[in-house]
């Protein structure tokens, strides 16, 4: 073991030996290639963001960096002859900034049609738009100088102080150590949690009210801000640009870059580029077998290595950096908290009220013209044979599907639920299923994650660092403290959510749907799978909500607990509701008997 | 009205190859919603074979496509096990890496073997010209569009009329369904790799005197393709026959009334404007997700 | 995280220690020449003749004694074809590799990069055998009168587009010319020049025509082109897209005369276009088919000895050679310091090339482009030969293997 002391020394040592890297070696080559490290890292931290913590494929970095640097080197141009601009060198500052700001726009609108739609998208249209964008850098040579691209461009300088090579390295160096630490605040932070979320599961992440493709187009612009950075920092050292630096093969070493130094990790990108940009300067021979090399790269990293030489060394990710962990509210407050403020609502005796529901699949009517009413603190089963259209029910009313008919509405005023985060937004939270936790965070972080509605983290919180942030955090820590301890997890905060058992999954999902402080808790089946004690523990569980005042909706095969704890019971089988009533009624209804008989003895599935 | 025929028929021509070669999408697509990332690099194997075969080794045309086909198929399957079984997860889109990556190894072992250099390989049926007054074809051309109506027909037979064909569209709709009806969804998955890469082999066999044999002879028809494929929408074969046809037509027409440079562009922008409004593709049907 | 940090540094450490450590021990006996081009990539043949061109002219004087004694020794570095390799390689030649001299690169855009940080920085002379930008000679350091060390032996921009354009007008006396450029590489470029000169001659292109690496069939751009009622047809483009051209003209039965700057220059281009190749002219440094100089006729045929093919790019192959070899008479005069062997470049009275036998000063402190427009030629691809085109009073003509003389029709450029 290395001691603590020494390994916070690490950092300032090695800042210190890149720092006397200029002064003790000659020439102008040594510097120029670190140089080119550090731009190459500076986006490969944003790559990084997006492909590492998003799970994004971006194959057109290349392209956004020549936005960077192509702006950044026609407005400086322009801009020099300002006497006072380019006096002060705010010329080549204010072009850097116009290039940032051009890459991030053109990010903008590459992400939002791209990734409306999942899968592969967004990869192949970042390919297409480098591969376009290489071509207007070749053809409008009026302005962009074509294959010779735009020479003389302006040093940055400070007042009468001209950046140099030398004194550029250290301009360089300190844009690395800054993207370093904007992406450790970044990925540390109420933010990152919101990023590996969605890169973890984007159903469960909108199911607490994440906005999945908002928070993906997010990273993207800031992914491509920071390859704008690469592009800047990139025109102003070489005082050249032209179209051969922008090429796929460039957007394709970046993403290597990531991949073989460790994506998802807050070092991986800077070794990546470190390697990937040094390794040819010492392997002349392998010139020959370069794209063999590379794919080989590729393929042994993502099949032994899939976190590239960081995960090698073991390094693992928490959004929870050192937050002083106050004293734990006891469990009973957390239902204070989720008690329901009634006093501004309207009177009503139905909180949801579901009207003519229909929703077809195909040729296939999955739901048909189905009505239910759901009353504050009262617990409503649906149940029905396998495939009768209950997890449907489930999926229209948490904004999974939209109905093709009928209405939904929440205290007497229709809801327009477009999204499951919208949906979420109105205060309706559910469970899966098949559970869907956010496997590599831990427990307390899964429901941290789940704040959104009533804590949504902010970009400058997480990046500043601002005490705001920091206090809200803070809440966030308790309250899940709280909730977790309330559900019976109390001793597992900081167990990664992989490792529960199973019935601990199923509680630590209903804690994560608490946190969204739902009025309307939708539960997919939550006995599956669970024992005799743990079936107890969920029966009191779901009590205590409904003594919250929190209305509920339960999705159930296991019909003693749905005798138990259900106020009112509806049954559908073939997506209509076939009986309604209460539970004592329902078990002696002939159609049911009917219908789960048939279902029990196999012969009446579809 | 001449000059329009004439570069409408080169347009068409042109655009035979784009859907060739795009329909390889489709199908990994449908079966597994993955893509071979890299179905350009593919076709170029398929126009290096056919140089080795067919002018390097003297066999003739017959000869060349079977022995061509049967590599495809020993590549489609090693491929498949390399880049995308091991990577083949639910939501993981890693496999756009894996495919790219495979594509490297093409790029950079056709470089080692066939050299930097286009190789010409003379036309299937010699030199001369089809010329019906004043117009005139190379028959390369007519087999070009030939052929692309025929794998297309063959498709559409293969998917509605043959039963490997109704489980390839059992397992697109839903693989779980599929393997709970008993269909193995492995298999399909490695069958419907191989045949795009056998259909990629041969649109490259096809076009090679077209284009010449060279390392990056498929990478921008890759591109195009995949953007033909899109505009048509992923999931409809015949939609992409009929949109990579119109594409070619319309960039001759781009061609020959404004100017070459813009093609590409406005093909891009029409691709992206086609995901913004239309994104399951302009013959697609939008599909359903289930959670 | 934390062991990491610590590891971290001695990865780092690992990758810089060999870079900062300087290589090359026990130099000083010989004479080291850098060369930086693409040797990868679909420039290579560019990159690939200039080396062999090197080797060549090294290995013939080195198996002479070498410069006084000290034999030449060559230290190569691909570049990609990628202007920011072409800046690190020429830092690392100068400054870890300590070559006096070196020769340039295969990309004009990487070359006009380098230029500035050469006469800035590094001062070590660069003569460039490829590149065509005419403002890599012309270049700041040129434009202030100060030193400047880069030279070039080989066709440069404005002068390739002036000759083209002055041949076809005044030798061969077409009204309307068309162009038809490539959208990428220095088709770009030579567009401009070609709009340039025909402007300052008073005329316009009657059609400007483009296509790009993708296209494979040109019916639109010839068709238009010909509408346009161009009596012949510029390009600029390298030998597989005009294999395409050729073969497109050839579909179309269209006759109108067909010439191209040097990017065809190359047996690459009737591997490309065949039989339908015939006729058309490119301009270039060299022809090396039909009767050839018996110091030319040697290297040829060491050439062949040696690689068992043709030379790839024979205006490259020959200046790289005529390169060396200048370098070495101006070496062995002034000796090895950078800045001498850059004056001693300016002040060689006479040098007998392969290329060019040059009578007058190679370059002068104000002229660092040895080839002048008037040293350009015309050639004739003619039967898979690139003949040289002569002129006489009866017009131009090339003279064929079998040493007849086969006059040219002007109207299709066929012979009579």
């Amino acid at each position: 073991m290395i001691p603590p002391a020494a390994v916070r020394a690490a950092w300032p040592l090695l800042l210190l030996l890149l720092a006397a890297m200029p002064l003790v070696t000659p020439g102008s080559y040594f510097q120029f290639m670190l140089i080119l490290v550090f731009i190459h890292a500076v986006v490969a931290i944003g790559l990084n963001i997006l492909t590492g913590y998003s799970g994004l494929f971006s194959l057109g970095h290349a392209a956004l960096m020549a936005m960077g640097a192509y702006t950044s080197a026609l407005v400086s141009k322009g801009l020099a002859a300002v006497p006072v601009l380019a006096a002060t060198g705010f010329h080549v500052w204010i072009g850097m900034i116009a290039g940032t700001v051009a890459a991030a726009a053109f990010g903008a609108v590459l992400a939002a049609p791209s990734l409306r739609l999942k899968g592969p998208y967004l990869a192949m249209v970042t390919v297409a738009f480098g591969w376009v964008v290489w071509k207007i850098l070749l053809e409008w040579v009026e302005v962009t100088g074509g294959e010779l691209g735009i020479t003389a461009i302006p040093k940055a300088n400070i007042g009468p102080l001209v950046l140099t090579t030398s004194y550029f390295y250290y301009f360089a160096l300190a844009a690395v150590v800054l993207a370093m630490v904007f992406q450790r605040n970044l990925i540390r932070s109420a933010y990152g949690r919101r990023l590996l979320a969605v890169r973890h599961s984007e159903i469960a992440a909108a199911s607490v009210g994440i906005n999945v493709y908002g928070v993906k187009v997010k990273v993207f612009v800031i992914s491509a801000a920071l390859a704008g950075v690469g592009g800047a920092l990139f025109a102003h050292q070489q005082n050249f640009v032209n179209p051969d630096n922008f090429q796929f093969f460039s957007s394709v070493f970046f993403l290597l870059a990531v991949l073989f130094g460790g994506a998802g990790t807050l070092i991986g990108p800077v070794i990546g580029a470190a390697v990937l940009t040094l390794l040819p300067e010492l392997l002349h021979g392998f010139d020959r077998i370069r794209l063999i090399v590379y794919g080989v790269f590729i393929l042994a990293t993502l099949y032994f290595q899939p976190n590239g030489v960081a995960g090698f060394l073991r390094l693992k990710v928490t959004t929870l950096p050192g937050l002083r962990r106050e004293e734990t509210p006891a469990p009973a407050a957390a239902i204070e908290g989720l008690r329901l403020d009634r006093s501004a609502a309207p009177e009503t005796d139905a909180l949801l009220e579901v009207r003519s529901l229909t929703k077809t699949f195909g040729g296939l009517t999955a739901l048909k013209d189905v009505s239910l009413k759901l009353a504050p603190g009262r617990v409503h089963a649906v149940i029905g044979p396998n495939g009768a259209g209950k997890t449907t029910l489930i999926n229209l009313l948490s904004g999974f599907y939209r109905p093709d008919a009928g209405e939904i509405r929440i205290e007497g005023r229709p809801a327009d639920i477009r999204s499951m985060h919208g949906a979420a937004g109105l205060g309706i939270a559910r469970t899966f299923q098949t559970i869907k936790l956010f496997g590599d965070l831990t427990v307390i972080e899964n429901v941290m994650v789940a704040f959104e509605r009533h804590a949504a983290p902010r970009l400058w919180d997480s990046v500043g660092r601002t005490a705001r942030g920091q206090r809200e955090e803070g809440r966030r820590m308790r309250e899940a403290e709280a909730l977790i301890a309330f559900v019976g997890l109390g001793d597992y905060g900081m167990t990664p959510a992989s490792a529960l058992s199973y019935g601990h999954r199923r509680l630590l999902e209903i804690a994560r749907a608490l946190a969204v402080r739902p009025r309307i808790l939708l539960l997919d089946e939550p006995a599956a799978g669970l024992v005799a004690e743990e079936i107890d523990a969920l029966r009191r569980l779901i009590r205590s909500l409904c003594e919250a005042g929190i209305a509920i909706i339960l999705v159930e095969h296991r019909m003693e607990l749905v005798t138990a704890i259900s106020d009112e019971v509806t049954v559908i089988d073939y997506g209509e509701i076939i009986a309604h009533g209460e539970p004592g009624a329902i078990q002696r209804d002939r159609r049911v008997i009917e219908a789960y008989l048939g279902s029990a003895n196999g012969n009446a599935q579809d | 009205m001449e000059f329009f025929l004439h570069i409408l028929i080169s347009g068409i021509a042109t655009g035979a190859i784009y859907s060739l070669i795009a329909v390889g999408y489709s199908i990994t697509f449908s079966t597994m919603q993955i893509l071979n990332f890299a179905l350009g690099m593919w076709v170029m194997i398929g126009g290096m074979l056919t140089l080795t075969f067919n002018v390097m080794f003297g066999l003739d045309l017959a000869v060349t496509l079977l022995a061509l086909i049967v590599v495809m198929i020993l590549l489609g399957i090693v491929g498949e096990r390399v880049s995308v079984h091991p990577f083949f997860r639910a939501g993981s889109d890693v496999w756009v890496m894996s495919t790219l990556a495979v594509g490297f190894l093409f790029i950079n072992v056709a470089e080692l073997i066939w050299g930097r250099n286009p190789e010409p390989v003379p036309p299937f049926f010699g030199d001369g010209i089809i010329a019906v007054g004043a117009f005139a074809i190379f028959p390369q051309q007519l087999l070009v569009i030939v052929s692309a109506l025929v794998i297309f027909l063959a498709l559409h037979l293969f998917y509605y009329r043959t039963l490997l064909g109704k489980a390839f569209r059992a397992t697109a709709h839903s693989s779980e369904v599929t393997s709970l009806m008993g269909i193995n969804t492995r298999l399909i998955c490695v069958l419907s790799y191989v045949i795009t890469s056998v259909l990629a082999g041969v649109a490259g066999f096809i076009i090679v005197p077209i284009t010449f044999a060279e390392a990056q002879m498929g990478t921008v028809l890759g591109l195009k393709a995949f953007a033909i494929a899109i505009i048509a929408g992923l999931g409809a074969p015949r939609g992409i026959l009929v949109c990579g046809i119109a594409y070619g037509a319309l960039e001759g027409l781009a061609s020959g009334y404004f100017y070459t440079g813009i093609r590409d562009i406005l093909g891009f922008s029409l691709m992206i404007l086609v995901l913004f409004l239309r994104p399951e593709g302009l013959f697609g049907t939008p599909s359903s997700e289930r959670a | 995280m934390r062991y990491f940090k610590t590891r971290a540094a001695i990865i780092l450490a690992a990758v810089a220690v060999p870079l900062a450590a300087a290589p090359g021990a026990g130099m000083a006996d010989t004479v080291r020449i850098g060369i930086s081009a693409a040797l990868t990539g679909p420039a290579a043949f560019v990159g690939v003749s200039i080396r062999r061109g090197a080797e060549m002219a090294t290995d013939a004087i080195n198996a002479k004694g070498g410069i006084g004694g000290k034999k030449i020794e060559l230290v190569i570095r691909d570049d990609e074809h990628n202007p920011v390799k072409t800046v690190a390689n020429h830092r690392e030649l100068v400054e870890r590799e300590k070559v006096v001299a070196m020769l340039g690169t295969t990309n004009s855009a990487a070359m006009l990069a380098t230029a500035p940080i050469i006469n800035d920085e590094l001062k070590v002379p660069v003569v460039c055998p490829a590149t065509d930008a005419t403002k890599i000679t012309e270049n700041k350091a040129w434009e202030q009168k100060k030193d400047n060390y880069v030279f070039r032996l080989g066709m440069f921009g404005r002068g390739q587009a002036n000759f083209l354009i002055n041949t076809l007008v005044k030798k061969f006396g077409y009204k309307k010319v068309g162009l038809l450029t490539w959208t990428a590489g220095w088709g770009v470029t030579g567009r401009g020049e070609l709009n340039r000169r025909l402007k300052e001659l008073g005329m316009k292109a009657v059609a400007d025509e483009t296509y790009d690496t993708a296209d494979t069939d040109m019916t639109p751009q010839l068709l238009k082109l010909k509408r346009a009622g161009a009596e012949v047809i510029v390009n600029y483009g390298l030998a597989r897209e005009n294999g395409f051209v050729a073969r497109t003209r050839q579909k179309l039965r269209d006759k109108t005369p067909y010439a191209s700057a040097w990017g065809i220059a190359a047996p690459a281009f009737w591997k490309a276009a065949g039989k339908a190749g015939e006729g058309i002219m490119t301009s270039t440094t060299i022809a090396m088919d039909g009767p050839q100089s018996p110091e030319r006729k040697a290297v040829i045929d060491e050439y062949t000895r040696r690689y068992k093919e043709k030379i790839e790019g024979p205006p490259f192959f020959f200046a790289a050679y005529d390169i060396v070899h200048l370098l070495a008479q101006v070496i062995g005069k002034v000796g090895t310091d950078p800045n001498a062997i850059r004056a001693g470049l300016e002040n060689v009275p006479e040098f007998k090339g392969l290329i060019h036998h040059f009578k007058r000063p190679v370059f002068t402190r104000q002229r660092h482009d040895a080839l002048t427009e008037e040293d350009m030629i015309l050639g004739r691809w003619t039967n898979g030969e690139l003949l040289q085109v002569m002129y006489d009073g009866s017009g131009p003509h090339v003279v064929t293997g079998d040493g007849k003389k086969r006059y040219i029709d002007t109207k299709t450029l066929a012979l009579k």
